[in-house]
């Protein structure tokens, strides 16, 4: 059993390393041997994530052979009550059963250390549980598919001319360039190294380490036809805001390191001793905050382990550890800005809508399915660490964005907008999950909404390509005839997304499980804390907004007459290696949350689910709200079930009304609101705010930066130089003025004195003798004179 | 070999390169470039042997090596003045630092189009110079050392220059001499105040006893010091030379300036300035963390508004050196982990000098290798070069991305154990260094996508661009800065393990010796 958590370390790292292994080959061979016709590339990623793929699932049936499927045998004794989370450590059969510890069970170790300052310590570790192998299987599963399907969308690079018609050069031509299949492929697989990297992280410094790599690979697919200007001022909006959000994680960081001197998740061994992790100092067993007064000001961090408990040491207060409690909460925003600029949260959207300039199997891999919901991913791994009034803080980010995405989405007429808009306002529903404590619900929702995300991306990369790169909408219509397989797995997604079911039966696809399940925590939410009731009713609200969407896409694209001729007449079905992927996720979006909140998917999330949150968390902090039980969910799930799928067909008819069977011309409602409409289609001006309140601000400081450089402090430097120049020039004057004047003078009166004793010097001999003479008896005179007499 | 004569050799192997330089005709350029890049190979190799070789370094130890005292020979007896070297985990991974980033720069050399045996000689007593000063362990020594370094560089930049290169060039040396005049004064402080002593271990022990030299003396000579070496690093507001230097200066001579001259202030901090006035810089401590968190984001404010591509990589160092002081001075106690987060700090700059050397040398060969083709560094006149020259754009952004902090890469590590250790120091500051990410991310994705994105190439010479295909030997220094800086961003441990007992060892010697430490006092006084 000691055994179990190394070897799934060593699976799941072959899993995560593989892709590495792949980018690395295909980018170098991209540029040297292979030709640009070769499919090398794709067939070596596709082996490299299909391969992770196979170790992830046998990790996965690893830890369920192990732990003898403990997590669904459990569903058949079922007694009402989960007893699985009850005592999570009895499934593992942990040796150290007394061992109670803040989380659930995990498996964590370290793969080698980055730094080491005294007793600080940055190393690379893992954390796996069963929320680890799950997501493991569902990215590689889902990143193979895509990678299929990119084989055949990206088929058109497989040249060595290719032309862009998006991208002009100076004399308004296309560009021409070499074909670039061999680099998608590589970007891919270095995507999905940094994506698993981040879900098998077993510290929060890793977990950004990874965080930045999926942004950059982000930046590099989305400015993938780097001739676009486009595209590439998309790519830095993406990264550039992300890095907003990042500025938040590392403020968060911060306070966790100077606080509790460590990253990592849950204990780990330094030297012989073992530590605790952010988990274990921060919460209790019981999975509460010890405070070390009574006004709930200061967190007692627990360090001491005292018969395999966590606690805080009694005793001096030198030696107990705290964090103030506005510090934690400080710190838990600081790391939810994070996840806000990642998953593409209100106020930091913006970014996602552009990324779709990037390749659209991109779009469905890294931009819907996988990386956008590492900040959901990251939130739920995070949160033991965070406090009630960070939690309210998530549910209302994810409130405002699920709606303001929402409503975007409706007048959205790119068909990838759409889907871009419906998936930031679906992380919205896995973050208000998270904020309301319905921890399983949101990553239930994360689970599904990557199956039927992605899977109605690459339909639309279908359209996309069989109506040969037209992405608008009102340029497409009536294609059902054209291409009905993709029109068919495209309306599974919709109707996943948009949370339909037959009632009473069984039959419902995965998305209504999962929203099911997000209302009802939403609903049983409002009922212990009345003032929070927008919190149920935006997301009702707009999961009827999202059934209209959703839906006016569907009828817009696929039914009703053909809009332009052009694009009718030359649309066609996708080949083979395109649609198989697209079948293959139909099945599982639309099944794989067969069972609802009995289902597998369901119990093998909740088995990973903090400690203390299936008997509700009273109410604390200044926030003062109090957390649902699963018992309290429970109870006004069916409530919740039927007004969602109320309200989701109430979405669903009205868009029939008015796109498949038009009663109203949509043109008219638009004509009637025509603010309304087009405070919508400019996204709420938010990117006309940030210009004006950032970007341009930036740029002036900048400046400033640059002329106080240049004037001032090389102004300072020149003047003293000229001032140099303008002191030796005086002295130069002074010099030639003064001192040489005297200089001269002296010289002067000495020539002068020369030249008038120029007239004794006759060179006349006699002469001479005659002055020797005359000055001798001169002398003796006068030495005669002045001499004492003797 | 006695270690005196190791050190001696590996400090004028190339000053005696140069003399058999003289040797060359004129006519025989690549005969003397061969030559330079062998000897500076031959130099690296000696370094490494200093670091790896077996006996030569011991990384446990915490002291000056080989020797605690140094090895020395009298040199001016009556004077007291020694010939003195040694090593430690500070001045170690410089001194191969140093060798790795002449090799390159040898090898970047091939540019110069004039005068190539004058060249050639100053730029190996360059490393001279730069050696020595990283070795030498007497103040008078190290003052020598760093003036044999100046003149080189001053007739390096206003010789092969560009077209303001005297300006440049003289704007270099006075600023550098100015500094030197401050060291001047201080060394003369200490070598009368100690009764005539000049030996760094010797004045280092006597100032931390805090008889010797009191509180006054000290925060004066550190002020002194200081100046002298943030000239150097470049802090604001000592800083507005590097830029013009950096775009006066030939390429390989940027990769130098830029790689281990930089590097000369922050050693000089760490090595003098520190432990000769643990008081005078523990006054200090926050001011410096002011300059350091202000250089680093007036720099890449600064960077922003550049449209000079060399300029624009000029401050970008401005703003990465500012890590290296910010590190070095977070000085405060811990309740719970004592030195620990001032070590990281250290560490971190420590890290940060070496990783800036390597992404910075690439960036300025970079700049260098599109220069060298088109003539002409506007960024505004750049684009589509992805197309044009695929292997030098992708390895190009590998190295900016390592500038840019990228993890993964060299300059994240450095960077970020700098930033997190200062909310220990001061929150808000703190806060202000760690918004410089989303600067950083700025100007660095901002400059890429002017110059390698984009449908064509806006600039004049478009045809030299397909001329002169990304030769060999620009390929593999490309690729070897690359892979350094992945090996350093990937397992830093190497060069934290070779410097983490000297700078533990540095840590505790200055809390013994300034031990009033206001959270401490504030603690003691509780109790």
């Amino acid at each position: 059993m000691d055994s179990l958590g190394p070897e799934l370390a060593t699976y799941l790292s072959i899993a995560w390393l593989l892709p590495l292994v792949g980018f690395v080959i295909e980018v170098m061979n991209g540029f040297g041997q292979w030709n640009r016709l070769s499919r090398k590339a794709a067939l070596l990623a596709i082996a490299c994530i299909g391969t992770g793929f196979l170790f992830s699932s046998y990790a996965f049936c690893r830890w369920g052979t192990e732990t003898n499927w403990a997590v669904f045998a459990e569903h058949e004794s079922h007694d009402g009550h989960a007893s699985v989370l009850d005592n999570p450590k009895e499934v593992g059969h942990d040796h150290h059963a007394e061992n109670k510890s803040a989380v659930p069970l995990a498996y964590s170790g370290k793969f080698y250390t980055l730094a080491k300052f005294g007793n600080l310590e940055l190393s690379l570790d893992y954390y796996i549980d069963s929320l680890t192998l799950l997501m493991f299987c569902m990215v590689t599963f889902i990143a193979t598919c895509i990678h299929v399907f990119a084989v055949g969308y990206m088929s058109d690079e497989l040249t060595i001319e290719y032309v862009d018609h998006h991208a002009h050069d100076s004399h308004g031509h296309h560009v021409h360039r070499l074909g670039r299949f061999y680099r998608f492929f590589s970007f891919l697989s270095l995507f999905c190294f940094a994506m698993l990297g981040l879900v098998i992280a077993g510290n929060i410094f890793q977990v950004f380490v990874f965080w930045e790599l999926v942004g950059i690979c982000s930046f590099l697919l989305i400015g993938f036809y780097t001739e676009r200007k486009s595209a590439n001022v998309a790519a830095n909006k993406a990264f550039i805001v992300n890095r907003v959000g990042d500025f938040g994680f590392i403020i968060g960081l911060m306070i966790l390191w100077t606080y509790c001197g460590t990253f990592n998740f849950t204990e780990y061994k330094s030297g012989e001793t073992m530590k605790p992790g952010l988990f274990e100092m921060v919460r209790t067993a019981e999975g509460e905050l010890t405070y070390t007064d009574d006004t709930h000001e200061t967190v007692a961090l627990h360090t001491s382990n005292e018969h395999g408990h966590w606690v805080a040491p009694q005793g001096e207060s030198t030696k107990r550890r705290t964090i103030p409690y506005m510090l934690l909460v400080v710190a838990g925003l600081g790391v939810f800005g994070g996840c806000i600029g990642k998953s593409a949260q209100f106020p930091l959207q913006t970014w996602l809508p552009d990324a779709m300039e990037g390749p659209t199997p991109v779009s469905a891999l890294v931009h819907s399915a996988t990386m956008v919901a590492a900040g959901v991913y990251l939130a739920a791994r995070f949160f033991p660490v965070f406090t009630s009034e960070v939690l309210l803080a998530i549910a209302y980010t994810g409130c405002i964005t699920l709606f303001v995405a929402a409503t975007i989405a409706v007048v959205a007429t790119d068909i990838k907008k759409v889907l871009a808009y419906s998936t930031i306002s679906q992380l919205g529903y896995m973050m208000l999950a998270i904020g309301l404590g319905g921890w399983a619900a949101g990553l239930f929702h994360l689970i599904t909404h990557a199956f039927f995300k992605s899977l109605m991306f690459l339909a639309s990369g279908a359209v996309i390509y069989g109506c040969h790169h037209e992405q608008e909408m009102p340029k497409m219509g009536g294609l059902f005839k054209k291409m009905p397989i993709t029109a068919l797995t495209m309306l599974v997604g919709v109707i996943a997304i948009a949370g339909l079911a037959i009632p009473g039966t069984p039959i419902a696809f995965s998305g209504y499980h999962s929203k099911d399940a997000i209302v009802a925590t939403a609903l049983a939410y409002t009922q212990h804390n009345p003032v929070h009731f927008l919190l149920f009713m935006t997301p009702l609200v707009t999961a009827g907004i999202t059934a209209f969407y959703m839906f006016r896409l569907w009828f817009y694209t696929f039914t009703g007459t053909p809009r332009d001729e052009h694009v009718y007449e030359h649309a066609h079905e996708v080949p083979k290696v395109m649609f198989v992927p697209l079948l293959v996720l139909s099945v599982l979006a639309a099944g794989c949350a067969i069972g609802g909140e009995h289902g597998q998917l369901f119990k093998m999330i909740s088995l990973s689910e903090p400690v203390g949150l299936a008997e509700g968390v009273p109410a604390s902090g200044v926030a003062q709200v109090t957390l649902p039980s699963h018992d309290d969910i429970h109870a006004v799930h069916s409530t919740a079930g039927v007004v969602a799928l109320l309200a989701a067909s109430l979405g669903t008819l009205t868009a029939f009304l008015l796109y498949c069977k038009p009663v109203v011309k949509p043109e008219n409602i638009k004509n009637q609101f025509p603010g309304l409409h087009n405070f919508l289609v400019e996204k709420w001006y938010f990117d006309d705010l940030y210009e004006a309140l950032f970007i341009r601000p930036s740029h002036a400081v900048a400046r400033w930066a640059t002329g106080f450089d240049r004037l001032i402090l090389d102004g300072i430097l020149h003047g003293a130089a000229k001032s140099t120049v303008i002191v030796s020039a005086i002295d130069r004057k002074f010099d030639e003025g003064f001192v040489d004047g005297i200089v001269n003078l002296v010289g002067n009166t000495t020539r002068r004195f020369g030249y008038s004793l120029r007239v004794f010097q006759t060179g006349q001999i006699r002469q001479y003798v005659m002055f020797i003479a005359v000055s001798v008896v001169a002398l003796f005179a006068v030495l005669f004179a002045l001499l004492p007499k003797a | 070999m006695d270690p005196l004569c190791f050190l001696s050799a590996l400090i004028f192997l190339p000053a005696l390169g140069a003399l058999i330089l003289v040797a060359f005709p004129s006519k025989a350029v690549d005969a003397m470039r061969m030559f330079t890049v062998a000897i500076t190979v031959l130099v690296f190799a000696m370094t490494l042997n200093l670091w790896l070789g077996a006996g030569s370094f011991d990384s446990s130890i915490a002291t000056i090596q080989p020797v605690a005292e140094g090895v020395s020979k009298p040199w001016i007896p009556d004077w007291n003045i020694h010939y003195r070297l040694g090593y430690d985990g500070i001045s170690l991974p410089l001194v191969v630092l140093t060798g790795f980033v002449c090799v390159l720069a040898a090898l970047a050399s091939w540019s110069i189009n004039k005068l190539h045996k004058g060249y050639f000689m100053l730029f190996l007593l360059l490393e001279t110079g730069m050696l020595g000063t990283f070795l030498a362990l007497d103040f008078f020594l190290f003052y020598v050392f760093w003036e044999v370094m100046l003149l080189p560089m001053y007739f390096l930049i206003g010789i092969w220059g560009g077209p303001r290169r005297e300006y440049a060039a003289i704007k270099f040396f006075l600023y550098t001499l100015a500094g030197s005049v401050l060291m001047l004064i201080a060394m003369l402080m200490f070598y009368f105040g100690s009764g005539r002593e000049f030996s760094l271990i010797k004045l280092a022990e006597l100032a931390q006893d805090g008889h010797t030299f009191d509180y006054t003396t000290q925060v004066i000579a550190f002020v002194l010091l200081f100046i002298g070496f943030a000239i150097k690093v470049p802090s604001f507001p000592f800083h507005t030379w590097l830029p013009d230097a950096h775009v006066e200066a030939p390429t390989p001579i940027s990769m130098i300036l830029a790689g281990v001259l930089l590097k000369m202030g922050g050693y000089g901090i760490l090595r003098i300035a520190f432990p000769l006035c643990p008081l005078g810089a523990q006054a200090a401590a926050y001011t410096l963390v002011g300059i350091g968190v202000f250089s680093i984001i007036y720099g890449a404010f600064a960077a922003l508004a550049q449209t000079d591509f060399k300029r624009l990589v000029a401050y970008s160092s401005v703003s990465h050196m500012g890590y290296v002081v910010l590190g070095m001075a977070v000085w405060k106690i811990n309740e719970h982990n004592g030195t620990d987060f001032w070590l990281q700090g250290m560490s971190g700059a420590m890290f940060q000098m070496i990783a800036h050397g390597v992404s910075s040398a690439g960036m300025f060969f970079m700049v260098g290798v599109i220069y060298d083709r088109v003539h002409h560094r506007n960024l505004n006149e750049f684009g589509g070069l992805a197309n044009r020259m695929p292997l030098y754009s992708g390895l190009a952004a590998g190295i900016f991305f390592a500038g840019l902090g990228l993890p993964g890469l060299c300059g994240f590590i450095g960077e970020v154990a700098v930033v997190i250790s200062t909310w220990n120091f001061s929150p808000l500051l703190a806060i202000i260094a760690a918004s410089g990410v989303i600067l950083t991310a700025a100007y660095i994705l901002w400059t890429l996508q002017r110059v390698y994105l984009g449908a064509e190439y806006k600039g004049p010479h478009s045809e030299e661009i397909d001329h002169m295909p990304f030769n060999a030997r620009e390929a593999f220094v490309a690729f070897t800065l690359l892979i350094t800086a992945i090996v350093l961003g990937v397992y830093p441990a190497i060069v934290f393990d070779a410097m983490n007992p000297t700078l533990q060892g540095l840590v505790d010697s200055l809390q013994k010796a300034a031990p009033a430490d206001a959270a401490t006092a504030v603690t003691q006084a509780l109790q």
